[in-house]
């Protein structure tokens, strides 16, 4: 009785979404004829769906996961459900929507297309939460698919722009991809489990885990969900589309970059039940992930653009996000998505700031060779820290696989961050300034990786163990490399002469070509752009 | 003042001379940091406006007048009237092919934007060729590929700070670096651009060689060469502005730069690259054509040929006659024929930059306060310094830019000991550090993951309290790393000191000299009040990137408060006071000159070393001060009607609001709308609404012995608004062209400059948001009229004297007007230093 009684109020739920809905189709019409008033109207029903999204996630911490049952045929439908993860990813992209609607405000006034624009921001927002919040994968889909459209239409927003069309193409080729994956996917579900609603598949993929019977179904599905997550997160290679969205305005890219991309890691760790069946599946998460963030990362250090290097940036963390989702680390992955989300919608939104933190990067030291034994200290006093902390938290952590990875690479950054510290002329007041801070990130790492932990205990699969060799290997893959870019890093700044760094140079910096060539090919293959006369480019 | 020219000597002559011609025609483009207005048709003062809007559109198809819909849209409003159309009319050259009468302008004004008629003949570039074989669509052509790449490498190589891993070979010359690249660069054939990399290894290491090569190899006609050279730096024009900028700089303080013509090679080069791997008929014929086409084409710009530009031509001076009738009309109205307080000590004196912004709170403050005397010079008080801040070894050139600054300047903690002071400047170099070692902590490839976890959470309130505007997106960089005891007691360090082996402050010799020269270029020579308010100004934006061209232009896109505060500093030393009464100048001992900022976003203003005044003017500061809230107010109303904000109590709090907005694209309008500029004393003009719209300079050509005063605002002041006025002129006539689009698209580029989306060329100009407001523009594209009250003689004497003046005001890139000596417009100024009675 109690839980009719709350999957009915659960429904209550749909308004968050639903009043953004309506928000949109007001935009324009006699309710909200201008541009101001669609604006208004647009904020007060963005500030209402995170006000249901905060009522949701308070729901389920007092009355844990809350379902809907599925309205529809066959399994197939409509339905709600709220867990902590869900919760969690409704608050977050509710919360940035609302930000990114109130500075849209401002952002575009006068620009002849905002009512538009923020009717297609509206419609864009709705999808993403009803990806979010939706129980049903058929529903799931439906909204994946809608998102992607609208997401189009943005990028699309000024039409008459050359490299937007490019850009918008490639990311339509790559997301029709990722919808033809999930719909494969979501027959392969039915025929399996005999319907989409999530009740079914998880206990259905419960009680397989607990036979050890996984049929090959299951695997081809798990290996669709991850393509589809690795095409919708812009991994590498079809990473192209990502770095040159910036045609559009930038209350789209935050929305984009903290809202939409992390629709690719929420599909993993929404259907982590069914993929973490599929250990194959997993080893594809780890190493396209391990890869895209390195890859990232590097050719981000080359960027010379503030967008473009944010962009970079998100590829990276992206796929670093993945590589945890890859080894089982699914708690760290929502931290990461949740994290970067927050701290990439405030990057793109003061962009324009960058010039303001230029006039205050000026060198303080007039220069000279950086102190020969700077890494042997870093390491050292990254180890007394690591040593600390480790005390502090006790052991905890070590019993999770994957957290030697990660944790590695913990231990990488503080290094790098200690060593940045002794520059030129070593001084007390910066070192341990550095070493202070050193301590700072490793309690504030993982202190916020076990709340998460704790906090999201029984929501995701338990990990794997590192029992087979080419887990082992990927592990080890994966801290060599990150150890070795890290490495490659400090040594960059004395190689200015060798044709070797030059090289290698040329080809970081181009992002190893892929993109150019995936421009080639959507230039050979979808032409003509829209009609650009020469007149239009002189008035 | 000297505009630098770039010059070439190797090689073969003909090309030589095309080069530098090319290159001279290139107006350079400020970085950011430091953006200040620049006149875009800078290299084209020596030729007439007219012949200027032909050239842009024969060698590129770029307009420079507004469609022919405005104007019409003028006429039917009522702004223009017949009579500007019949003047106008009359004053057009006798060889143009205007129509016969106001009938027919009107009629062809209505007839609507007639397709212009092309040239007979138009030089083409390799990318006009492609770009026209593939129907337009540049990326088809693979040319907007091509500026693409070179816009990308140009950023890596000029990058200021926006990456990691730099350019490796940057410490090479642009054309030797670019070659480097291209060795191991495979991206162009990735494209598809076969051969790329050995063709550029088979060219000539010497730029200008490589650039005579191609232009052989391609077969350009010599007279054609130098329109080629043209249009093709134009396919880069922002990074060609950008290396216009270095070459001045560099110039300014004598050491010779090639920058550009090295950037020209590249391009050429490239161009050249598409040339090469076209084999296929369609090209070569179309090039071909597109050769014997440039081999005709016209020396001259034989205006005569296109009716229809001269009807557009005839309609911008229409235009411009329009606003001026109104503006005299004005100045007919309000004038005193003498000064009505010339023996009344005024209450207090304030003066002010003679943007045009000052004039709205000048106006405000005379009318609250009547007895208060205003006056107009430029911001930068007449001290070109470099202004250290503190930590810091070298400062930014606070004086126009057509200056190369005279004095340093450090800043420094007002009231520190010697050992405090140090203590600040390393505490501050220490934690900038610290913040060097965190700032490489978030953007390294692999630690950049592990602060995304650890301090990614935070940015959920920094989200918040920036969206409500409680912070600020960044640290505000003129104080970061200093604590706010000391921020409130910063100021500028006047006493001689050397600092890192420069002599830095003033001397004696060196205050009084300043002094003499600074009060009299201000026209401020007898009649002090008890106080003087030298006053700067700058402006209050966050998350713009243009903020500094919303700064003092005066000050070289600076705030003015180091200028103002030096000034004020100076004249009241008591020992420069007694040097300057022996050299007749006599400053009563009760007068006390106050360093002051005006913020023009809020038309607040703040007076500094408030402390340093004598007891006795605490009475009048606070009277003053009183005075300035209430002109603030009156002020803000005024701004907040101009930027749309419904009038009524929330008024004032939105105006503030905008100055503290990340969101906000128009945080204020910045100098939009000027149009005028009058050198007169301050009694001709007061108690006229001029709108925001003039620039005021204070002058008395009684006082002025040998003119030389005259001269000097000639050459700067005007120069430079005329410069600021240009800069709004091309930026609303063609925003795509001469401006930099859309700042919603912005994404600034090794923090230089920006660019308009994900690529593409750098931008110069101004955003279309500083220009107009959604419906209509903000900003009237009108040449700049400039009204001087002196004689005809001394005028004719100071244009014949300098070409550069002379160059602007007889190629009417400026209009220029005599005031009489009862203060009514009475001449205009004909070119060929003839004047014609109005």
């Amino acid at each position: 009785m109690k839980t009719t009684m709350v999957a009915s109020s659960l429904w209550l739920a749909a308004i968050g979404p639903a009043v953004i809905v309506a928000a949109a189709l007001a935009a324009g019409t006699t309710i909200a004829p201008s541009a101001a008033r669609s604006n208004r109207i647009a904020l007060r029903a963005a500030f209402c769906a995170l006000g249901v999204a905060v009522a949701s996630a308070v729901a389920v911490g007092i009355l844990g996961t809350l379902a809907t049952p599925t309205l529809g045929v066959d399994g197939i439908g409509f339905g709600l459900y709220l867990d902590r993860l869900s919760a969690t990813m409704f608050c977050l992209v509710s919360f940035i929507g609302l930000i990114v609607v109130a500075y849209s405000r401002n952002y575009l006034e006068g620009d002849p297309g905002q009512v538009r624009f923020t009717r297609l921001l509206c419609l864009t927002l709705a999808a993403v939460l009803l990806v979010i919040v939706s129980g049903n994968a058929f529903q799931f889909v439906l909204a994946w698919i809608a998102t992607s459209m609208g997401l189009h239409k943005l990028l699309l927003f000024y039409p008459d722009r050359p490299a937007a069309a490019i850009a918008a193409r490639k990311k339509f080729i790559a997301s029709r991809l990722g919808d033809a994956c999930l719909v494969v996917a979501l027959v392969l579900l039915h025929r399996t489990f005999g319907s989409l609603d999530y009740g079914a598949l998880f206990s259905g993929s419960a009680s397989m885990r607990a036979s050890g019977d996984v049929p090959l179904a299951i695997h081809a599905v798990a290996i669709l969900l991850v393509i589809a997550a690795l095409l919708k997160s812009a991994q590498f290679p079809l990473h192209g589309w990502l770095i040159e969205v910036m045609e559009t305005p930038t209350p789209v890219s935050a929305l984009l970059h903290a809202g939409i991309i992390n629709a690719g890691g929420f599909l993993v760790l929404r259907f982590s039940n069914v993929i973490s069946l599929s250990v194959p599946s997993m080893e594809t998460l780890a190493i396209a992930g391990a890869i895209t963030a390195l890859f990232g990362s590097v050719v981000m250090l080359t960027q010379t653009s503030i967008k473009v290097t944010l962009a970079y940036s998100t590829v990276a963390q992206m796929g670093f996000m993945m590589l945890e989702c890859g080894l089982g680390a699914f708690p760290a992955a929502l931290l990461h998505i949740v994290a970067h989300s927050l701290y990439k919608a405030h990057a793109f939104l003061s962009s324009g700031s960058v010039i303001d933190i230029a006039r205050s990067s000026w060198t303080p030291s007039p220069g000279g060779k950086p102190h020969p034994a700077r890494h042997l200290f870093a390491i050292a006093g990254v180890l007394v820290v690591a040593l600390f902390v480790g005390r502090l938290f006790g052991a905890s952590l070590t019993q999770e696989p994957g957290v030697f990875a990660l944790g590695a690479v913990v231990l990488l950054s503080l290094i790098h961050l200690v060593s940045n510290g002794i520059d030129e002329r070593p001084n007390a007041f910066v070192v341990v300034r550095t070493l202070g801070l050193a301590c700072v990130v490793a309690v504030a790492y993982f202190s916020l990786q076990l709340l998460t932990a704790r906090l999201l205990a029984g929501s995701f699969p338990p990990p794997h163990e590192l029992d087979n060799p080419v887990n082992v290997a990927i592990v080890a893959a994966v801290v060599l490399s990150f150890a070795a870019v890290t490495f490659l890093q400090s040594l960059v700044p004395g190689r200015g002469g060798s044709p070797r760094w030059h090289a290698m140079y040329a080809h970081i910096s181009n992002g190893f070509y892929v993109n150019t060539l995936a421009n080639r090919f959507v230039l050979r293959y979808w032409s003509p752009a829209p009609a650009n006369p020469p007149e239009a480019t002189s008035r | 003042m000297s505009e630098t020219q770039i010059e070439l000597a190797r090689g073969n002559a003909h090309v030589d001379a095309a080069i530098a011609g090319a290159c001279n025609r290139i107006a350079p483009l400020w970085p950011l940091k430091h953006f200040v207005a620049v006149n875009p048709f800078l290299g084209f003062t020596n030729q007439t406006f007219h012949a200027t809007c032909a050239t842009f559109h024969r060698v590129a198809r770029i307009e420079m007048l507004m469609d022919r819909a405005f104007f019409r849209q003028a006429v039917a409003s009522g702004d223009i009237v017949d009579e500007d159309l019949a003047s106008a009319l009359a004053a057009a050259p006798p060889q143009w092919r205007a129509p016969g009468s106001v009938a027919e302008l009107r009629a062809a004004l209505e007839r609507g934007s007639a397709k212009r008629v092309k040239h007979p003949a138009v030089v083409a570039t390799v990318s006009e060729v492609l770009d026209s074989l593939a129907g337009g669509d540049r990326n088809a052509s693979r040319t907007a590929f091509m500026t693409d790449e070179i816009s990308k490498w140009c950023a890596a190589y000029f990058d200021e700070g926006q990456s990691a891993w730099r350019l490796p070979a940057r410490d090479m010359k642009p054309y030797a670096a670019w070659r480097d690249a291209m060795r191991y660069d495979l991206n162009p054939e990735m494209m598809g651009i076969a051969g790329f990399r050995s063709l550029v290894a088979g060219l000539p290491d010497d730029p200008v060689a490589a650039i005579e090569e191609v232009v052989r190899r391609e077969g350009v006609p010599e007279r054609a060469v130098e329109d080629y050279l043209h249009q093709a730096l134009l396919d880069v024009g922002g990074w060609a502005a950008y290396a216009r900028y270095l070459v001045w700089n560099n110039e300014l303080f004598g050491r010779p730069d090639d920058t550009l013509v090295e950037l020209l090679a590249i391009r050429v080069v490239w161009g050249f690259a598409l040339f090469a791997q076209r084999r296929d008929e369609a090209f070569a014929a179309a090039w071909r054509r597109a050769m014997d086409d440039a081999a005709l084409s016209p020396l001259d710009e034989r205006l005569g040929d296109d009716p229809e530009l001269c009807v557009d031509l005839i309609a911008q001076e229409a235009y411009e006659r329009a606003y001026r009738r109104r503006l005299f009309a004005a100045l007919r109205g309000g004038v005193a024929s003498t000064d009505p307080r010339a023996n009344v000590r005024p209450r207090f004196q304030a003066a002010f930059c003679i943007d045009v912004r000052s004039e709205v709170y000048r106006r405000a403050l005379e009318s609250v306060c009547d007895d208060v005397a205003t006056t107009g010079f430029a911001g930068f008080f007449g001290y070109p310094i470099e202004y250290v801040p503190i930590g810091n070894v070298t400062g930014g050139a606070q004086c126009p830019v057509l200056l190369t600054p005279a004095f340093v300047v450090c800043e420094t903690v007002g009231g520190a000991t010697d050992d405090e002071d140090a203590n600040i400047l390393g505490l501050r170099r220490l934690r900038r550090r610290v913040a060097k070692a965190w700032k490489s902590f978030k953007t390294s490839a692999v630690s950049s993951f592990i602060y995304v976890e650890t301090a990614g959470l935070l940015f959920a309130s920094k989200i918040v309290s920036d969206s409500l505007a409680l912070t600020r997106t960044v640290n505000d960089p003129n104080t970061d790393g200093l604590d706010a005891a000391a921020i409130g007691r910063l100021g500028p360090r006047i006493e001689p000191r050397i600092v890192g082996g420069r002599q830095t402050g003033f001397d004696g010799e060196q205050s009084v000299r300043m002094a003499e020269a600074v009060l009299r270029a201000m026209s401020m020579t007898t009649n002090f009040a008890r106080l003087v308010l030298l006053t700067g100004h700058g402006s209050t934006t966050v998350n713009n990137p243009h903020a500094s061209s919303l700064d003092c232009g005066a000050c070289g896109g600076h705030t003015g408060e180091a200028n103002a505060r030096v000034a004020a500093a100076i004249v009241n030393e008591p020992a420069v006071r007694d040097a300057l009464r022996a050299r007749g100048i006599d400053i009563p001992d009760d007068t006390w000159f106050l360093g002051c900022l005006h913020d023009t976003t809020t038309d607040e203003i703040t007076i500094f070393d408030r402390d340093k005044a004598p007891a006795s003017h605490r009475g009048e500061i606070d009277e003053a001060i009183g005075f300035l809230s209430r002109a603030g107010a009156l002020a803000r109303r005024e701004r907040a009607r101009r930027l749309g904000i419904p009038a009524g109590a929330g008024a004032e709090r939105l105006v503030f609001e905008r100055s503290r907005d990340w969101a906000q694209v128009r945080p204020e309008w910045g100098l939009a709308g000027n149009a005028a500029f009058v050198a007169a004393p301050r009694y001709r003009t007061r108690g006229i609404d001029l709108e925001g719209r003039v620039f005021l300079h204070d002058y008395d050509w009684r006082a002025d012995e040998g003119f030389g005063v005259l001269e000097l605002i000639l050459t700067a002041p005007m120069v430079v608004a005329s410069w600021i006025n240009l800069q709004y002129y091309g930026s609303t006539v063609n925003n795509r062209a001469f401006g930099s689009g859309n700042k919603v698209l912005h994404n600034v580029t090794g923090t230089i400059g920006v660019l308009e989306g994900n690529a593409g060329d750098l931008k110069a100009g101004l955003p279309w948001q500083s220009v107009h407001d959604g419906t209509r523009f903000v900003h009237d594209p009108v040449r700049l009229s400039v009204v001087v009250e002196a004689p005809l003689d001394a005028l004719t004497d100071a244009i014949a004297k300098h070409e550069s003046v002379r160059n602007l005001v007889d190629n009417r890139w400026i209009h220029l007007f005599a005031m009489d000596g009862e203060g009514s417009v009475s001449h205009r100024y004909r070119g060929d230093l003839q004047w014609e009675k109005i």
